[in-house]
């Protein structure tokens, strides 16, 4: 039970670490793809309509 | 109910300030649909946000609909009964998509033969007829997956306000929810999606991450593995004990959930759909898996420090849902951690939380009615109608869609009364498609001499999964775990799918997309 439990509080611990990482990483990257996105949708339709 | 029930259950740090903060939240969120509303052109910028989905925001995409209010329930009730145990099934979900992210293991060959939905594959690889009936088979077992979210959802509503002790709260809340979803689905489609699932990734990622911080402030780390250890025994940490909550059977079960859950689950598979290139995709399962594992773990472990609160700091509670007296009922443990969470986050933080969970609900709620009703329009109604229905008709059938799978989730949710944990129903439900999905998958991805009549008996078979719900178990007089069922149908429909194909091989001039199978194979690695 011993190995069972320092097992999940290094997955816990390790998964929240990187988590944290990641989910800084992605905010700051994710708004720019949402720029990114619109811009290419707006670009597409006018394509679509020329 | 009683009165001192009620008491108990009314005790809550939810304010009035966290109601506005709520309020100003979902009405932030109405706004962002309407803005969006006016890019929404055709079908592929409704279902698949016209194809130009980046890294970052198809990873906060991909785990805003995945990491769901939903999500967080059933996974919480997980932890309250299995204890640290139940950290295998994100252990084994994050690796599995992290394997998918390193092969492209199915995601990337369907990206890059630039389909729709998972029934246009089938179309493409075995014929209409396949779409047709892989459509019902899809709408059919997922509009039954998502019955009981809405349910469960406003469970965490009413735990955590403190409304559980009024018998109105829960149906009045389960209707608010669903026009607030209806109203904002249908308004934009995958653009509002995606958009929502990004702020909700925003403000939930650093909300479970400081809930977290908060649950182990209030009991001590130590007290909690210790309480766990005290409480539960080998069984809240070794999955594999064959009397504990899980087993090996269990454990195999999981694995090939975790598969689903990324590579064949369609709201999973729409994101890698509606990413710009194929090789995105496989950068998105490699990062993504760290949200699979978070969006299990940490709501598991919030389950956990319930489970530990009760026991240790709050007796009026362990008597509630663990009662001594013989034969008493306990109270639903779906509430546990909603409860739990209503007493130990102070005032305004509670009113994010709730807020950014509320977002969760609906961007869990928002991707699924989108996904399940495109299917219903794109894969049974318009090959039916022979592809004559034009855009703006295929958009509107999807909204009436959308309403009305709307109004079933409203009724099912008042109606069912299963006795399983709600991820077993999910994992049940969701078998009725997926078994057959795996299959056909596989074989049309994978296996040139896959057939037509192979496909469509793989996804017949897959229909035996639905023996595996508790009230169909009850019908039958039988009593066999979910996951033994749910192993047994996968068995049974690649079985099939194999029998099918060898024995009624498709003719030589068959299906075209056989050759579309083969293209997509350079690339891959």
């Amino acid at each position: 039970m011993n190995a069972w439990m320092m097992l999940w509080k290094i997955v816990l611990i390790g998964g929240v670490a990187l988590f944290s990482g990641m989910a800084i990483w992605v905010s700051i990257g994710g708004y720019r793809d949402i720029k990114k996105l619109f811009k290419s949708v707006e670009e597409s339709h006018k394509k679509d309509s020329s | 109910m009683d009165p001192k029930t009620a008491e108990i259950l009314g005790q809550t740090n939810f304010t009035t300030l966290d109601w506005g903060i709520v309020a100003v939240y979902i009405l932030g969120s109405v706004v962002i649909g309407l803005m969006v509303k006016r890019y929404v052109v055709n079908m592929a910028d409704y279902v698949t946000a016209g194809r130009a989905i980046g890294t970052c925001l198809g990873i906060a995409t991909m785990t805003g609909t995945e990491l769901g209010l939903i999500t967080v329930m059933y996974s919480a009730q997980k932890g309250f009964v299995g204890g640290f145990a139940a950290f295998h099934i994100a252990v084994v979900a994050a690796i599995v998509t992290f394997i998918v992210g390193m092969t492209g293991f199915i995601v990337y060959r369907l990206r890059e033969m630039e389909v729709l939905t998972i029934p246009e594959f089938y179309e493409r690889r075995f014929g209409p007829k396949t779409r047709i009936v892989g459509g019902i088979m899809l709408a059919f077992g997922g509009i039954l997956n998502m019955g009981l979210f809405l349910k469960v959802g406003s469970m965490f509503i009413v735990g955590i306000t403190g409304m559980s002790n009024q018998g109105w709260a829960l149906p009045a809340v389960m209707t608010v929810l669903l026009v607030l979803v209806l109203i904002y689905t249908v308004l934009g489609g995958m653009l509002s999606v995606v958009v929502t699932d990004y702020i909700q990734f925003v403000v939930l990622s650093f909300g479970l991450l400081l809930t977290s911080a908060l649950a182990i402030r209030e009991l001590g780390w130590n007290t909690i593995f210790d309480t766990v250890a005290k409480e539960m025994g080998a069984k809240g940490f070794d999955p594999t004990v064959a009397d504990g909550a899980f087993g090996g059977e269990y454990i195999i079960w999981m694995c090939f959930m975790g598969l689903v859950g990324c590579g064949i689950w369609p709201t999973a598979v729409a994101r890698a759909l509606a990413a710009e290139s194929p090789e995105t995709v496989k950068r998105q399962y490699r990062w993504s898996s760290v949200s699979f594992l978070i969006r299990f773990l940490i709501p598991y472990f919030w389950g956990i420090c319930a489970f530990v609160y009760f026991k240790t700091k709050s007796p009026e509670l362990n008597e509630l849902f663990f009662p001594a007296a013989e034969g008493a009922k306990a109270f639903d443990n779906l509430y546990a951690m909603p409860i739990f969470l209503g007493r130990i986050l102070p005032a305004g933080l509670i009113g994010i939380i709730t807020a950014g969970m509320i977002a969760a609900f609906m961007s869990t709620h928002d991707s699924y009615l989108l996904c399940w009703s495109s299917v219903i329009t794109q894969d049974i109604v318009a090959p039916i109608m022979g592809d004559k229905l034009d855009n703006p008709s295929r958009i509107k059938l999807t909204r009436i869609f959308i309403v009305a799978i709307g109004l079933y989730i409203l009724y099912w949710g008042l109606v069912y009364e299963g006795g399983e944990d709600i991820w077993d129903y999910m994992a049940v439900t969701g078998a009725i498609y997926f078994t057959g999905a795996f299959a056909l998958l596989l074989g049309g991805l994978y296996w040139e001499r896959a057939s037509s009549t192979g496909a469509m008996l793989a996804l017949v078979s897959g229909c035996s999964a639905v023996v595996g719900l508790a009230p169909v178990q009850k019908v039958l007089g039988i009593d066999i775990p979910g996951a033994r069922i749910g192993l047994y149908s996968i068995a049974f429909a690649t079985v099939m799918m194999v029998i099918g194909s060898l024995v009624f091989p498709d003719k030589k001039e068959g299906p075209p997309a056989e050759e579309a199978a083969q293209e997509t194979s350079e690339g891959e690695s």
